[in-house]
């Protein structure tokens, strides 16, 4: 239990899917220009994070991991050189059924994200965090409670940085640097101000 | 007398005038002539039309009270550091004036490197830029100084500053418009970038010879560096007591630490300074030492015999140890970077100082919390306000 609260808090603070990370950076970047669009996109990334992490977890070890097929008599195969096409492939799926859902349940939050929803499917922080997965050998718990956190973190970020930019309204910063370029450097301050979790026991 | 320097300078302000004006030759450094000027005296263009504020509370008195209220800190700084440096280099007590003199020494140098350098770019920028000089920078460059430890590399403090005056304010739009705060921004890249020369033991008491340079840094831990040693003591307090700091001395201030944030006492004078001038927030203050004590008791409630020493601390310490007084009095009431709702102010003193404590309980890689959760909830300021109206309106009686 404790260990799992340690994951969880590591992967909203210290191991910040964006901000230490610097995964999703696109959609973060184009998606917090307002609120409410930034916490619906949020919302979507955590539970696109929360499902499709288990379920990859599921594919790579019981098919893909070197001598997960044992259970139908093939020990001796290695399929984790498939894992990237495989990742994909299900987050694109689970990213099609949410759009799906969303687009069925609320017409605004649908149009607000517009083309940034099918994007989940290629934003690197979904994928990052299955790779990472299988990277640090978590088990099936630790593997739901990091996707989820991992959501969380990244919630996180965009809300306060939708926050941020309303303040940023009344910025007035040297040409060339307007818009994107004081969104990146604002994320990089964050990034600092989130370093003070890191070497936090957990 | 003083009537003949005050004439004096007032014509020769106004025979520089047309130089600076719109098609004069250094109309490019308005700026830098206009800050000169309302520096010294009121500026002679003034409102013509309505509405007249009737007691304007403008930038610079606003930034000369809080310039005002650093001076207990900065002064009592002064006297610390050289009564540590001559301490530390044995000998009988020091007296009260060769301790200044040794401050002076010490503490001077570091001070006007960033008074200078930021001072270099603030004009830089309101030159190219055409904004005005703003009086905010003349806080920032004296508490960016008092935050760091007495022996840090001159060049370190002109690069921090850099740092906090060009990124953390300038591409912003100068003064009222950035996101974090720009000494706060400083320091901690400073932290980050260099920081052999920011934490551990042998940093905060500058030792020099006869000729003035710095021979080398003695140990002189500080109260919270003490408490990460190995755990031979049963409890916080008894090793600090063992080591000399009482919580009266913690209280006052007379230890080895950063310049200006050791001393609690000081910072309350300059706090009560603040709130009674009407510039500093009493509500992030209060919230914020609300939040220690409210976090302090919750991690004592967790302490076991066997856990982490400082889970058991009495949250009292946590209020006179290290840079929370400072951060919590003139760093976290910056009101650019602060929420403006009351509501909101509450919420984020107090977070800032359950945060303050959470990192020093249980983060062991930093010793000192209070300057990173400050930055950390400079991001939720602005989210903080949102929530508070997104509260109001919805408490609102429709229009109906």
């Amino acid at each position: 239990m404790e260990n799992l609260a340690g994951i969880f808090i590591n992967s909203v603070f210290a191991g910040n899917i964006l901000l230490a990370y610097f995964l999703g950076m696109c959609s973060f970047v184009a998606i917090s220009k307002n609120i409410e669009t930034a916490a619906g996109l949020g919302f979507a990334v955590i539970f696109v994070l929360t499902v499709t992490a288990p379920v990859n977890w599921l594919i790579f070890q019981f098919l893909l991991a070197p001598g997960a097929l044992a259970w139908a008599g093939l020990p001796n195969v290695d399929l984790s050189f498939l894992k990237f096409i495989t990742f994909i492939a299900v987050i694109a799926a689970m990213v099609q059924a949410i759009e799906m859902i969303i687009d069925r349940f609320s017409a605004s939050l649908y149009a607000g994200l517009g083309v940034f929803l099918p994007l989940i499917a290629v934003n690197c922080a979904i994928l990052g965090v299955s790779l990472f997965m299988v990277e640090r050998n978590y088990d099936f718990m630790e593997t739901v409670v990091y996707g989820f956190g991992a959501g969380v973190g990244w919630f996180m970020a965009i809300v306060a940085m939708a926050a941020i930019r309303i303040k940023l309204r009344y910025a007035d910063s040297p040409r060339g640097l307007e818009g994107y370029g004081l969104t990146m450097i604002v994320t990089g301050l964050m990034a600092m101000a989130f370093m003070m979790f890191s070497g936090m026991a957990g | 007398m003083i009537r003949r320097i005050e004439t004096f300078l007032l014509a020769m302000i106004d025979r520089q005038r047309k130089h600076f004006s719109e098609n004069g030759k250094l109309a490019r450094l308005h700026p830098l002539f206009e800050a000169t000027e309302s520096f010294l005296f009121i500026p002679a263009i003034r409102s013509q039309k309505q509405p007249f504020i009737r007691d304007s509370l403008d930038l610079k008195r606003f930034m000369s009270i809080v310039i005002l209220a650093l001076m207990p800190p900065f002064l009592f700084g002064i006297y610390n550091v050289g009564l540590q440096s001559l301490a530390a280099s044995g000998g009988e007590p020091a007296g009260f004036i060769p301790a200044v003199t040794l401050g002076l020494w010490i503490v001077m140098p570091i001070v006007m490197v960033s008074y200078a350098v930021g001072l270099f770019w603030e004009i830089l920028f309101a030159s190219i830029r055409r904004h005005p000089i703003s009086e905010g920078f003349l806080v920032t460059g004296l508490l960016f100084p008092l935050t760091l430890p007495p022996t840090i590399p001159l060049w370190q403090v002109a690069v921090g500053i850099s740092f906090g005056v060009v990124i953390g304010k300038e591409i912003f739009g100068g003064t009222g418009r950035n996101i974090f705060n720009p000494a706060l921004t400083a320091r901690a890249f400073i932290f980050f970038a260099y920081p052999a020369q920011m934490s551990g033991d042998a940093v905060w008491v500058a030792v020099r010879d006869t000729s003035g340079t710095v021979i080398d840094a003695v140990t002189g831990a500080t109260p919270l560096a003490i408490t990460a040693l190995a755990p031979t003591f049963d409890t916080i307090e008894s090793m600090l007591h063992a080591s000399g700091y009482t919580l009266s001395v913690m209280f006052t201030g007379l230890y080895p630490g950063s310049v200006g944030s050791t001393s609690a006492l000081c910072c309350l004078l300059g706090a009560v300074m603040l709130v009674a001038m009407g510039v500093a927030s009493y509500r992030i203050m209060l919230g914020g030492i609300m939040g220690v004590l409210l976090t302090g008791l919750l991690m004592n409630l967790l302490a076991g015999p066997d856990s982490m020493p400082w889970l058991a601390v009495n949250p009292i310490y946590h209020l006179v140890a290290g840079g929370f007084a400072f951060g919590i009095t003139y760093m976290a009431t910056d009101p650019v970077t602060a929420p403006g709702l009351d509501g909101s102010r509450w919420i984020y003193g107090f977070l800032i100082g359950a945060l303050t404590v959470m990192i020093r309980v249980l983060n062991p890689a930093f010793p000192e919390g209070v300057m990173l959760s400050i930055l950390f909830m400079n991001i939720f300021a602005s989210l903080l306000d949102y929530i508070g109206i997104r509260m109001r309106f919805a408490k609102r009686v429709p229009n109906v």
